[in-house]
């Protein structure tokens, strides 16, 4: 699974995500190529559910950027706030002083001021209007393509030609950006509509897009469900009548019927039987080559993102601790709750079990964060910690 | 081994609009005292059914079709409710799979952790007081006719008195020790943290170290230095208002010392002290305490003991031989109506007659002063009577079952002869079989004929003396459970001590909450918590861990199997992960359509496993190093309505063969422990090996494990 696409498909900078005094998610920074499955480990309530939902929008982030093909998706407001209270302070304390010249001063922190609201008023404008951008781009696109067409083709063509326009026009003036990020939920029997028929369910985004040719609609949805290993007479049943497997495969088809980039799968498989788990990681994984996905895979099951993943991000309590290939990680784990997280997993074998020794990671007990704070640090090329300077000569020696 | 409980031929179903569902297939198992059994399955397999039905939980719609589950002496399918009370939360407790619905969601943590133990507090307390007075009751009955001329009634009160006062000064000793190992660990903490500028809540703590302090001074305990600690609680609240960190720990290390001091000492013999205390009206030798249990177990042999052991011995001898003696009418009995038992047609009034006459000789061989009680003896009268009862109702109802099915029949005939398939089938013609029941009623009795002649066979080499020791121990546990009361305040100090053990912090912020304000792990240990709380006997885990991350799955687990060493708890663990039973389970029963298909210890299920169900379940999850395409199960379990006539999992099965789909499989034996039941054991099956993602895992793991341990040398 070599992935040597470096084109860079999903930024998150320094994400940030509070709810009241609760910090979920705390100065958060990763990429994640084209073509590359993201794995993100932690244990529950560490935030990265958290992080996932972030990503599409379903919350209004707190601090940082996130970009999507280079477009700004989201972006939170805390930290241009937080240079203006601090600017604030410190010409405070500047005019306070004897002899200072207020006047300048003041023009000074106005400046500041200034460029910070603008700042602010940038980042609200993309967190709304984020896919204005896209739209112009996707009609421009359409526009062209028919406009060649409409010159080349004769009259009785042209009604035909000229309806089509229209459709996909519209479809373009209404394709969000964010669309093409789709997410698949943990729980398949709650995120499906139980008054829905499969078909309503599969083809509600596409609706929602603007599309209206209701045969194109039931194609695609038959498209899809063979795609995931349904049947299309399955088309006209209720969720209740499926297997939670099956339920799972028509939450993956909802997803990847809207043609998506890039694909949050936030414990796709941990609310389903072991027999299932494996049919629907083979199909995700199957997906995946077929339609050149990029995957966000969100897990606490190591073995599994082990086996999916290309990179994996550790998680604790709301920031990133270790991030590294997957195969670096789990041959040299650096990070102590990195360790503590691998020495959990359980295996089949009943012998090594019982000589498995659990690693416990206490935090304060590992850690002399008092005066040296810790930032991400790349020990090796592609392999980063979260250390201070003390850690990281540490690190370094472990890897020699 | 001690066997706890027996499922023997368990059969469930449910009445459902569509039909009824096969459930649970007759499925055996045994549980050993001390032991883990891991049932695995996937959902639908009857698992949770199973432990259910041993908890007395099935819902509204089961049908118990056959079967018995037999705890203590009892078969728990057949006794009244009352009685399981007793049983349920408090002999056998169980984990539940989903913690939101198992949860009250609007009452507070705290209630719902200390609320079942005040309860149940109480409850042990009346029934241990009454178990108490029936054995001494029994005891002295048949003391008297062992020796008619020796007063032993006072003897027995005598010894109900003295019991009282041993208990009461244990229980104050008891009380103080916890408490000065409790101050000692939480010095420990917090000593840690303050040092580490990390400590949190400090003012409540110092509080609580100092009351803990102050309830640790005790006779036997902290007692000459009792002054020095108490003057040293009085510092500890203005070393902390004073802000001097060092001043504090000192004063903490301090007081530590002394406890750890008191904690390392011997206790004194608290049963052998109550005696003396009771009848002898000198004031305690001042000895060292090693001196003084040396004293006091002689003042208590001399003037009682030895004496009292005697008599017991004696009284439980005469009353074995009695009982003994009644086994060999009992047999005759049965031996002599197992005939009227046979027959092809049985009779009402006759049947229940001679049933009766013969439950009362089988009773008359349980022996009152026995501890351990017989369980095939106990539910020979329930057992039998059920199946009676369910004959007769056979009798009557079947007639008109078999009108049903005949007509039945010839329409689905009807349907067939026109071309169509029937999207229903037909019911089953008798709604009781004869033969089983009749069987089954056989079966019992000759069970029972045999116990019967063991026990007489090794009457001669039972030991008096060792099970006179026996009683008094019964009859110590028995008084100590009438004088532990559990209070509010205790309760809600053992809850605290639960939730910090299960792994939550800040429990007493926790203790106020309502479930909604905890995530999914949370809950779940708060689950976790409240099983553990009325200390079980038997715990039954359904699926505890499914829910939770790595981490904390495996501090549940580490929790589970510590609490199972410390208090011999006997656990059924059901999962649908096999990875993680490998280090909890002594056996593992795999389940698969209501039966079981592969039986054995985890070596052999792990490294010999022989059901394709089992090598499906084992290489359908990737490990750390598995790299190919993961060889799923395909398709999905059969529809229980329905149940496929030959093996279930034939057609999701890439070995299956012809007869897989004709006959059920029996269960199969590879080795002593070890059973599958699949036809590919027959010895005329082609042979089939075990898959290689399997071979190739258990080589992988053993050379992981030699690296592993040639790196230790």
């Amino acid at each position: 699974m070599e992935n040597n696409n470096s084109e860079v498909l999903l930024q998150i900078e320094d994400l940030c995500q509070y709810f009241g005094s609760t910090k979920a998610v705390n100065h958060v920074s990763f990429d994640v190529k084209k073509g590359e499955v993201f794995g993100l480990v932690g244990e529950s309530g560490c935030g990265k559910t958290t992080t996932g939902r972030s990503i599409i929008k379903l919350y209004n982030i707190t601090s940082g950027n996130i970009y999507f093909k280079g477009i700004r998706i989201g972006a939170g407001l805390m930290s241009y706030r937080l240079a203006i209270k601090k600017a604030r302070e410190e010409y405070k304390e500047k005019m306070a002083a004897p002899g200072a010249d207020k006047a300048v001063l003041k023009k000074e922190l106005n400046a500041i001021l200034a460029e910070q609201r603008k700042q602010i008023k940038l980042a609200k404008f993309d967190q709304k209007h984020c896919d204005h951008a896209y739209q112009e781009r996707q009609m421009a696109a359409v526009r062209e393509k028919y406009e060649k067409l409409l010159a080349e083709a004769n009259e009785s063509e042209k009604v035909d030609l000229k309806k089509k326009f229209k459709n996909e026009l519209r479809i373009a003036r209404k394709t969000r950006l964010v669309t093409k990020i789709q997410m698949i939920f943990q729980d398949p029997s709650a995120s499906l509509d139980p008054r829905l028929t499969v078909r309503e369910i599969i083809s509600e985004g596409l609706i929602i897009q603007g599309e209206k040719d209701k045969e194109a609609i039931n194609k695609k949805v038959d498209e899809m469900l063979e795609l995931v290993g349904l049947v299309r007479e399955h088309a006209g049943r209720y969720q209740h009548e499926f297997s939670g497997g099956q339920r799972q495969r028509i939450g993956i088809a909802r997803a990847v019927i809207m043609q998506p980039e890039v694909i949050i799968a936030d414990e796709p498989v941990s609310a389903l039987d072991v027999s299932i788990q494996a049919q629907v990681i083979n199909l995700l994984n199957d997906l995946r080559h077929e339609l050149g996905l990029t995957i966000l895979f969100i897990a606490h099951d190591l073995s599994v993102v082990k086996y999916f993943s290309d990179r994996i991000g550790v998680m604790y309590f709301g920031e990133m601790v270790e991030l590294a290939t997957s195969e670096e990680l789990f041959l040299n784990p650096l990070h102590p709750y990195t360790r503590s997280l691998l020495s959990a997993i359980p295996l089949p074998d009943p012998e090594y079990e019982k000589t498995r020794q659990r690693i416990i990671y206490n935090p304060l007990a590992e850690h002399d964060y008092s005066v040296d704070k810790p930032i991400m640090r790349e020990i090796k090329p592609g392999h980063f910690v979260k250390c201070n300077e003390a850690e990281y000569q540490k690190y370094l020696e472990i890897l020699k | 081994m001690n066997t706890k409980l027996y499922v023997r031929n368990l059969t469930i179903s449910f009445r459902t609009n569509e039909g009824k569902v096969q459930a649970v297939r007759g499925i055996n198992f045994e549980l050993n005292e001390g032991e883990t059994l891991a049932i695995v399955g996937e959902s639908g397999s009857g698992k949770s059914v199973t432990s259910k039905a041993i908890l007395g939980i099935l819902s509204g719609n089961s049908i118990i079709e056959g079967g018995e589950i037999i705890y203590d002496g009892k078969d728990l399918l057949k006794i009244p409710e009352e009685e399981f009370h007793k049983i349920r939360g408090d002999k056998i407790a169980m984990i539940f799979q989903d913690p939101m619905s198992s949860l009250n969601p609007i009452a507070r943590i705290g209630k719902q952790l200390t609320e079942a133990m005040i309860l149940k507090g109480k409850a042990r307390q009346k029934e241990s007081r009454l178990s108490f007075n029936a054995y001494l009751k029994n005891l002295s009955a048949e003391l008297n006719v062992v020796l008619p001329d020796v007063d032993t009634d006072t003897k027995c009160k005598n010894f109900d008195k003295f019991e009282y006062k041993h208990l009461d000064l244990e229980s104050a000793y008891n009380n103080a020790h916890d408490a000065a190992v409790e101050a000692v660990e939480e010095i420990g903490a917090l000593v840690f943290e303050l040092e580490k500028k990390a400590a949190t809540d400090v003012n409540y703590r110092l509080k609580r170290i100092r009351s803990l302090a102050k309830d640790s001074v005790q006779t036997y305990v902290v007692d000459k230095n009792s002054a020095e600690l108490l003057a040293l609680c009085e510092k500890i609240l203005p070393a902390y208002k004073s802000k001097n960190e060092q001043e504090l720990i000192n004063v903490l290390s301090s007081i530590k010392k002394i406890l750890a001091e008191a904690i390392d000492f011997v206790a004194p013999n608290f049963f052998a002290l109550g005696y003396y205390c009771t009848f002898s009206n000198e004031p305690i030798p001042e000895l060292d305490i090693p001196e003084l249990n040396k004293y006091l177990r002689k003042y208590l042999d001399e003037h009682f003991m030895l004496d009292f052991i005697e008599n017991v011995q004696n009284a439980v001898k005469s009353s074995a031989q009695r009982s003994v003696d009644n086994m060999a009418i009992a047999i005759q009995q049965l031996k002599e109506k197992r005939e009227c038992f046979a027959q092809s047609e049985l009779k009402k009034k006759e049947i229940f007659d001679t049933f009766a006459n013969l439950n009362a000789c089988v009773k008359a061989t349980i022996d009152p002063l026995a501890i351990s009680k017989d369980s095939l003896t106990y539910t020979f009268g329930t057992g039998v009577r059920s199946e009676l009862e369910s004959y007769f109702y056979g009798k009557k109802n079947n007639k008109r079952e078999e009108a049903k099915y005949e007509k039945q029949l010839a329409k689905h005939n009807a349907i067939k002869a026109k071309g169509k398939t029937p999207n229903w089938t037909v019911a089953a013609p008798s709604l009781v079989n004869f033969e089983l029941v009749q069987s089954n009623i056989l079966n019992q009795i000759d069970r029972l004929i045999r116990h019967y002649e063991e026990i007489i066979a090794n009457q001669a080499d039972r030991n008096y003396h060792e099970e006179a020791i026996a009683v008094i121990d019964y009859l110590k546990a028995c008084a100590s459970g009438v004088v532990q009361k559990v209070t509010y305040n205790k309760a809600k100090n053992k809850a605290l001590k639960l939730l910090e053990e299960v792994g939550i912090s800040e429990p007493r912020k926790r203790f106020k909450q309502y479930p909604f304000e905890f995530s999914g792990g949370m809950r779940q240990r708060i689950v976790i918590a409240i099983a553990l709380a009325a200390n079980p006997d038997i715990l039954i885990c359904d699926e505890p861990t499914t829910a939770l991350d790595v981490t904390i799955q495996s501090q549940i687990l580490e929790l589970i199997n510590k609490l199972k060493k410390e208090r011999n708890l006997t656990v059924i663990f059901i999962t649908h992960d096999l990875g993680v039973v490998a280090n909890m389970a002594d056996r593992i029963a795999v389940m698969y359509a209501g039966k079981i298909v592969e039986y054995g210890t985890s070596e052999d299920v792990f490294y010999h496993s022989a059901h394709p169900y089992t090598w499906a379940l084992l290489s359908s999850m990737p490990d750390l190093d598995t790299n190919e395409k993961l060889d799923a199960i395909p398709g999905t379990p059969p529809n229980m309505i329905y149940p496929p006539v030959g093996d279930a999992f034939a057609e999701r099965n890439k070995y299956a063969m012809k007869i897989d789909f004709e006959r059920q499989p029996p269960m199969f034996k590879i080795s002593d422990t070890h059973y599958a039941a699949t036809w590919l054991l027959h010895p005329n099956a082609p042979k089939i090996d075990t898959p290689k993602i399997i071979t190739d895992r258990i080589a992988r793991m053993k050379k992981m494990k030699e690296a592993q341990e040639n790196g230790k040398q």
